[in-house]
């Protein structure tokens, strides 16, 4: 989301579009500075973010706040991501895919213990996500369709099998679906947490901050820092003052604007990380005169992304598609209706639309430099745009429940998320039966890289349907001062694995 | 005396009941639910039904309200739809944050505006009078976010004498701390209301050296101040204790824009947040308690009225 | 009582009123801000210096030139233009909020203190829970039902404000309703409109004029609080409150531009309550006589809160 002051980004964005995200792809980032001190295994670290989670619960509330702290730092899977997005084995020691795709075998590592000091089992692993397939509550259940049964063949083996193949599993289980609790334990999900990583959470400040403390029975090498304190700033310029005053040592995202305060000052640097974050200008494609591709074309050409994302600080890049860069199966289409007002007018009048007046629909957590740019470039070409912001909660009503919406602009946060434009039910009301097809060729697919190619075309033919406009793929700067090590800046907004951290005087 | 006291607390009950209604039925209207919000972009219909009926929102309304109401006997005001944890404990843990800042702006403004308020009531002829009660003015138009900014920037950043904004991490377990970080935010409330009691102090002040009783004491040799502060003084009391049963509904609730722009973790913006994510158990519980607090002060400087404003003590 | 009789005489007649308030300082000042906020408010409809909508992001954050006096925004928008434009905005939410405000403190004040007893009583409570329900979780609602527009803050600050001015007048009107003067003609058998339209409203008109000239200044301030929180006028309306809340967050890098919309709501602010002011000493008999230092303060002398 782009971070905006208000009260309501908290507890809206919070649970806004996301489950298991990650930004994969990128680079690694290992950023801080120049000092070398020696890592003092007593340090607190103080983190500003923007989107407090509503609730800790991993398993019924949506959304990448919850991801960005809890995964890989006190929850983790089977498997998890490396900083470049690969699939790599945590919990698991090893794993096996048959060649069919369709059988799944992990060993687990041993010696494994969950903060709370109880070993962990296989099946507790199978408990886990056995849970998230068999309740349609929690978060993740839709990515678990394809699994016929989670089994703890003995007491570190667990199999999976499918009743299809599916090429995202592993993905799958390296977010929420496949996150292992421990069965016997009895703490409230909503405000507690026992997992097995490095951290254990051991206070949330609802409205405030979240504490991590070093997880001492870790089964890995243990965190090199005491504590962690997370806490978020409604306020975008208060994130920053704390860290110009020193009581914060990471800053992500910084507000652009304001980046100059912590650009070599104050003993911080910046660096511009990947994200998956698609904001989507949405048009109903059901609905007059937006059911004429010709106005959904002009539309598209009649907006500068370079402005879109200047009126923002600068912090993005074009993306004329579906799919962000580091997910499998991006192109650059930026080429599709790229920008071209005279086009567009042209457009226009050939559908006999010269002079339309639409509404877009947008939460009010985005501020309003994206909506006063859109109203002023669709203004050039004949088009009222008639801007309702409202609350996050009432987007989700209007929008995406009732999908009863001309124009809408929305933050699409999650990674590998491409099944929304193969979902004809979802919001977008956009429905094209090739698209669903090569979607689930692409889901099927066994052979290493016809994923990618399946989804490739996919996202083409959806970009070139015009069912929305990509204004921008986001990239969020994140400010870490030095002596502060191993803090990851690609996808830190949705999902920050804090293994490698360490602090040096 | 004492029929008027029971009549009074017979109507806080009653004006509790009515406020349950309307809190309630209120509530209900705004669209969009919780469900959905903890649904959030991925759930299906199905899954948000289930969410649904697994919080009980499906139920009758009425009997939604009962269970709502029947808690509220017993004293227990519910549990948060989201989080499950008692709505009690976090209204606690939020109050100790909103009741010591409108404590501390209402003390701020008090020593501004009361001493000041006479002060310039006493000098209104003169310029130096004029020129004091132009400056409340002034500083009373003033937007609260516009001020706040500006003592932030001339305090925190420039001066760096106080914290920018923030609550410490332990509360009040670090007084030190926490007292600082209340500075400012009090101060930027205080600015105002020190204005708006300034200028009542100083018409209330005003009216009383217009009286005979205080015309009279000056004629006969004590000085205006004197014969203001000796007899005038309860009338100008009078009037600043209904100004502050006004005001403190305002400061408790109406800190909500200097919790946000201070990011103190306070019940103003709790109270938005819980709205915006409809969490309506919580939301009603914490409406009503603020609703009897208010109510409660209105009924004390009602009662306070009664027992200093003469004329009304006559008809007792 | 031959004191308020003789005022209701005098009072209405403008032009008295309006010299009264010229006669003082802080009238003249608070008259001259409102017509010229006026004026401004009435050229923005025909003209503006630049257009007030137009974006150029690739202009964003100039400093102030002769074409951008004020200098430009994040989007590149001319903030001078823009605040010009604001200015019917402002205007408009103040009278609005003000007809609101009027129309519910005068209702609730005359229920809450000319009925009966209980039904007096009653009123007396609800405008105590109303007055709980603070005007920013009204203005909330209202959005979350209606969605975010003028309208909102202004039936929003309206309410608010209204029940605050009906807590006010009832103690007014109860008071001047229980006058001699009243009750001899409720005696000699006025009926209660009759003595609403002869005695009451003129007497209690001083305050309720004050009072609303005091919800004007309200409403410009809580329409930019409203802003701050996000739930302001729409987009598509120029707001000094937006433009408040968008620059002050960058005011560490760009603290010049923050200072515009600061001072332009200030003044506005300040222009009404100097009127408002102004118009309570001119028309308040006691503290014009006090003034003049000559006459005896009658017994319906206000003290308006």
């Amino acid at each position: 989301m782009r971070p905006t002051k208000y009260l309501v980004a908290g507890l809206a964005a919070a649970t806004a579009l996301a489950l298991a995200a990650c930004s994969g792809g990128g680079q690694s980032a290992t950023t801080g500075g120049s000092s070398s001190g020696k890592a003092n295994p007593n340090a607190t670290l103080n983190v500003g973010l923007v989107l407090e989670p509503t609730d800790l619960n991993v398993r019924t509330t949506s959304g990448v706040a919850l991801d960005q702290v809890l995964i890989d730092n006190v929850y983790q899977g089977l498997v998890g991501l490396d900083p470049s997005g690969k699939i790599v084995d945590v919990l698991a020691k090893s794993h096996t895919v048959s060649t069919d795709g369709l059988d799944y075998t992990f060993d687990l590592k041993s010696g494994v213990t969950f903060s709370d000091g109880t070993e962990l089992t296989a099946q507790d692993v199978a408990w886990s996500i056995n849970q998230v397939k068999s309740n349609p509550k929690y978060v993740g259940n839709l990515q678990l369709a394809d699994v016929s049964s989670i089994t703890a063949t003995d007491d570190d083996t667990v199999d999976i099998k499918l009743s299809k193949p599916n090429a995202e599993l592993l993905y799958n289980l390296a977010g929420r679906a496949g996150l292992v609790l421990e069965q016997g334990a009895t703490n409230d999900l909503a405000t507690s947490a026992i997992g097995t990583g490095p951290y254990k959470l051991t206070s949330w400040k609802q409205g405030d901050s979240i504490t991590f403390e070093r997880n001492s029975s870790y089964w890995g090498p243990k965190a090199k820092v005491a504590k962690v304190v997370w806490h978020y700033y409604t306020q975008q310029s208060a994130a920053v003052n704390a860290a110009v005053s020193g009581d914060l040592q990471v800053v992500t995202p910084v507000d652009p604007t304001l980046k100059s305060k912590l650009d070599n000052q104050n003993g911080f640097t910046l660096t511009t990380g990947a994200s998956t974050d698609k904001y989507v200008l949405a048009f109903n494609s059901k609905k007059a005169p937006l059911n004429d591709i010709r106005v959904r074309k002009a539309i598209r050409e009649a907006i500068d992304p370079k402005a879109v994302i200047a009126a923002n600080g600068g912090a993005g890049v074009p993306l004329g598609g579906p799919i962000p860069k580091s997910d499998p199966g991006y192109e650059d289409l930026t080429s599709i209706d790229s920008y071209n007002p005279d086009d567009a007018k042209k457009l226009l009048k050939e559908a006999g639309k010269d002079k339309l007046t639409l509404t877009l629909t947008l939460p009010n957590i985005y501020g309003t430099a994206t909506s006063d740019v859109l109203v002023s470039e669709l203004g050039k070409v004949g088009i009222t745009l008639k801007v309702n912001s409202v609350e996050f909660t009432t987007w989700l009503n209007q929008v995406f429940t009732n999908k009863n919406y001309d124009l809408s602009l929305v933050d699409h946060s999650e990674a590998h998320d491409f099944s929304s434009w193969a979902t004809p039910g979802y919001y977008f009301n956009y429905d094209n039966p090739k698209v669903d097809e090569l979607y689930a060729q692409a889901l099927a697919s066994t052979k290493p890289g016809e994923e990618s190619q399946k989804l490739a075309q996919a996202a083409k033919l959806v970009s070139e349907d015009a069912p929305a406009d990509w204004l921008y793929n986001w990239t969020p700067i994140t400010a870490i001062k030095s002596g502060v090590k191993g803090f990851p800046t690609d996808g830190a907004n949705s999902r920050i694995n804090l293994a490698d951290l360490e602090v040096t005087e | 005396m004492i029929r008027f006291l029971l009549t009074r607390i017979a109507l806080l009950v009653v004006g509790l009941a009515v406020a349950s209604i309307l809190i309630f039925f209120t509530l209900r209207v705004l669209p969009g639910d919780v469900a959905q919000v903890i649904g959030g972009t991925q759930a299906s219909p199905a899954q948000v039904a289930a969410i649904r009926t697994e919080l009980g929102l499906d139920r009758p309304i009425w009997q939604q309200y009962g269970d709502w109401i029947g808690g509220l006997v017993r004293l227990d005001l519910g549990r948060s739809l989201i989080t499950h944890t008692p709505v009690a404990d976090e209204l606690g843990q939020k109050l100790q944050v909103t009741l010591p800042l409108a404590g501390l702006s209402l003390l701020f403004g008090l020593v501004i505006g009361v001493p000041l308020g006479v002060v310039s009531a006493l000098r209104h002829r003169k310029v130096s009078g004029f020129l004091l009660s132009g400056a409340a003015q002034a500083v009373a138009a003033v937007p609260v976010v516009f001020a706040g900014v500006l003592l932030i920037v001339v305090f925190a950043l420039t001066l760096k004498a106080l914290p920018t904004q923030g609550f410490p991490l332990d509360g009040w377990r670090e007084p030190g701390r926490a007292l600082q970080a209340l500075i400012l935010p009090a101060l930027t409330i205080a600015l105002v209301e020190g204005a708006v009691i300034l200028r009542f102090t100083r018409s209330a002040a005003l009216e009383a050296l217009g009286q005979d009783y205080v015309r009279t004491a000056a004629s006969k040799g004590m000085t205006t101040t004197r014969a203001l502060i000796t007899h005038g003084l309860p009338n100008v009391l009078l009037s600043v204790v209904s100004v502050i049963g006004i005001q403190i509904a305002g400061l408790i609730v109406g800190a909500v824009i200097v919790e946000a722009l201070f990011q103190l973790p306070g019940v103003g913006r709790m109270l938005v947040s819980d709205v915006g994510n409809r969490d309506f158990t919580k939301v009603q519980s914490e409406l009503l308690v603020l609703t009897a607090l208010i109510l409660v002060v209105g009924t004390a400087v009602d009662i306070t009225h009664r027992l200093i404003d003469p004329r009304e003590r006559e008809r007792a | 009582m031959s004191t308020a009789t003789t005022r209701r005489r005098r009072a209405p007649g403008a032009p008295d009123w309006l010299r009264e308030v010229l006669r003082r300082p802080a009238g003249v000042i608070g008259v001259v801000i409102i017509l010229g906020l006026l004026i401004v408010a009435a050229v923005s409809l025909f003209w503006t210096p630049q257009n007030p909508f137009d974006v150029d992001p690739f202009h964003q954050w100039q400093g102030p030139s002769a074409k951008h006096p004020f200098g430009t925004t994040g989007t590149g928008q001319d903030i001078f233009s823009y605040l010009f434009a604001g200015t019917r905005t402002t205007v408009a939410v103040a009278f609005l909020s003000s007809v609101v405000a009027a129309i519910v403190g005068l209702a609730f004040g005359a229920l809450g203190s000319l009925t009966a007893r209980r039904v007096r009583e009653s009123i007396a409570v609800l405008i105590d829970i109303l007055i709980a329900f603070p005007t920013l979780l009204i203005a909330i609602m209202l959005a979350a039902v209606f969605g975010s527009s003028l309208w909102t803050v202004v039936i929003a600050v309206g309410i608010g404000f209204g029940v605050n001015i009906a807590r006010v007048s009832r103690g007014e009107i109860r008071r001047v309703a229980r006058a001699d003067y009243v009750v001899a003609a409720q005696a000699s058998g006025s009926g209660p409109w009759r003595i609403l339209r002869e005695h009451l409203l003129p007497n209690i008109a001083p305050v309720f004029i004050v009072q609303l000239s005091l919800s004007a200044a309200v409403a410009v301030l809580a329409e930019a609080g409203l802003s701050f929180l996000g739930y302001g006028v729409s987009s598509a309306t120029p707001s000094w409150g937006r433009m408040l809340s968008i620059l002050q967050n960058y005011v560490t890098i760009y603290p010049a531009t923050v200072v515009w919309p600061g001072l332009a709501i200030t003044i506005t602010v300040l222009g009404f309550n100097l009127f408002g002011d102004a118009l309570r000493e001119a028309t308040d008999p006691r503290l014009r006589r006090s003034r003049r230092g000559a006459g005896d303060a009658g017994k319906e002398a206000t003290r308006v809160s």
